[in-house]
């Protein structure tokens, strides 16, 4: 078994040496496609985050005072209630904005730190009959002045604007990283095919003394698999420079002031990571299987 | 040891290459296979370590039918059958030693193993001196000894032979027959397909003629004709 397991490791460290410049390529187009089909992701994921209480039509929210009384809530629940310009309307708890807030910050301990469920506004969501900016304007503000009200925000015409831009380029990224990726896989193949045929001579000879199916196929099966792990993890990086770099800048800029809440927490950044290495994978054991049950007649 | 039974082989309709072959080598046999170019020596060997299958027709080999044979029991077929060629098949870039080594590193056989019979079968067809030698550094006749080393190596029941000498000059090649003779005589059932007459009629072995397909002739201590 030793033996064995040394012998094919060798084997297939020799069929990277020696298509070392046909390998990297491969790695490379890994890599690449799995980063920019990654990005996508984190490009919906940040947009998910970001406009979350933008989704299903409400135009507005009333944040109420974090120390509101019931009252309060109360009665602008009557005036929601009794309002033919709110088509429907939903009550967001203390208890419910703390808990959005904590799984949104979880990377960020220093400001989980500093709030507690007592500290949180709860909030109003509301979607008005007419989503014409004027008419919404006009039934948000008379929300402004009410007892307990700290302030009224509204789902601009930009953030609409942004959150059809982003799925935009997510939606082209996703694109062209699912084509990358079939190019992957294809570029895979034929690495192997080529290793393959480099080597038919040893095959041959293989074959004659008797050496057993799995044994010949096992060291080019290994080659394809390391291509695409490689090419997954190597996409890594990349991915985290796309979240420091264009996300994270993007939620801190002062003109975009819109786009706060504009990110991706470490446990998203993970998960995403997590698809990019199991697709890595799964691609390089499709192109090797099917490498070894194409070109490797046995 | 081995058996054909009614064994027609076509690889196109119009012109089959073996046509209701019947033969029966018993263990420890040499038979030389001889006939002309394309009369259907090579595929007699073929089919007998399952590089084809016939068309019609049934091919023991110890015992066992091997046509029937699933593709993955094959290797273990090919471990009791040692093969040489024409044209030696070693690997341009191995050593002498390694050539061989590599005939029991890829059925899993273990490095004290190796390192034990690799040295011993080199010693037997005389290579010692040479075994840190590449494959282009020996002469024809050296290069078909390392490629009988490994397929000898395995100890094999079963020695197939397709024109061994046929690249070699007659004095090499009365070499590689007292090689082929040493190691039949050792048990080990041999058959080889050759086009060598002084061959032939020197060692005086069973002759299986083909021509065209058919067996025309069997006979024990035959000559060439």
């Amino acid at each position: 078994m030793i033996a064995k397991t040394r012998f094919l490791l060798a084997e297939t460290g020799q069929n990277i040496w020696r298509n070392l410049a046909l390998t990297l390529a491969s790695v490379l187009v890994a890599a690449v496609s799995l980063a920019l089909f990654g990005a996508s992701q984190l490009v919906a994921s940040a947009v998910e985050n970001a406009t979350q209480r933008w989704e299903g039509g409400i135009e507005f929210v009333v944040f109420m005072k974090a120390d509101a009384e019931q009252s309060q809530l109360d009665a602008i629940e009557v005036l929601l209630e009794g309002s033919p310009e709110v088509d429907e309307w939903n009550f967001v708890t203390k208890e419910e904005t703390f808990q959005e807030f904590t799984e949104f910050f979880a990377d960020d301990a220093q400001l989980l730190d500093t709030i507690s469920v007592e500290t949180m506004p709860p909030s109003f969501r509301i979607r008005p009959t007419d989503p014409d900016a004027g008419a919404v304007e006009a039934l948000g503000s008379t929300f402004e002045a009410k007892p307990g009200v700290r302030t009224v925000v509204f789902a601009t015409e930009v953030i609409r604007e942004i959150q059809n831009n982003a799925e935009k380029i997510s939606l082209v990224t996703l694109g062209t990283g699912a084509l990358l990726i079939v190019a992957s896989a294809i570029v895979i193949l034929t690495t192997l095919s080529i290793a393959i045929s480099s080597r038919r001579n040893e095959i041959e000879i293989m074959k004659l003394v008797g050496a057993s199916n799995w044994f010949i196929r096992i060291p080019f099966m290994i080659e394809g698999m390391i291509q695409g792990i490689v090419g997954a993890l190597l996409a890594l990086p990349l991915l985290a420079l796309a979240r420091t770099y264009v996300i994270e800048d993007f939620s801190k800029s002062d003109n975009l002031r819109l786009l706060e809440g504009f990110q991706v927490s470490d446990g998203e950044f993970l998960f995403i990571s997590l698809i990019v290495i199991a697709i890595g994978t799964a691609v390089a054991t499709v192109g090797s299987i099917v490498a070894v049950s194409r070109y490797l007649d046995v | 040891m081995i058996r054909l039974e009614n064994v027609s082989k076509e690889y196109s309709a119009d012109s089959p290459a073996l046509i209701d072959a019947n033969a029966e080598i018993e263990k420890g046999e040499f038979v030389f296979l001889v006939g002309a170019s394309g009369s259907g020596k090579s595929t007699f060997i073929r089919l007998l370590n399952r590089e084809e299958k016939p068309t019609t027709g049934k091919v023991y080999v110890a015992g066992k039918d091997i046509v029937g044979l699933s593709s993955w029991k094959v290797p273990f077929l090919r471990r009791n059958i040692g093969c040489i060629f024409q044209d030696y098949r070693l690997l341009p870039k191995r050593t002498v030693a390694e050539n061989v080594a590599f005939a029991l590193e890829v059925i899993g056989r273990p490095r004290h193993v190796i390192e034990q019979q690799v040295p011993a079968i080199l010693d037997l067809v005389g290579l010692s001196e040479k075994s840190h030698r590449l494959p282009d550094e020996l002469s024809g006749g050296e290069q078909q000894r390392v490629s009988i080393a490994r397929a000898f190596v395995n100890r094999p029941l079963i020695l197939l032979a397709d024109e061994p000498t046929g690249n070699l000059d007659p004095d090499t090649a009365v070499g590689i027959m007292r090689l082929l003779d040493r190691i039949n005589r050792t048990g080990t059932t041999v058959v080889m397909a050759t086009h060598d007459r002084g061959i032939v009629d020197t060692m005086r072995r069973r002759v299986i003629e083909l021509s065209d397909g058919k067996i025309i002739r069997d006979q024990s201590g035959g000559q060439y004709r």
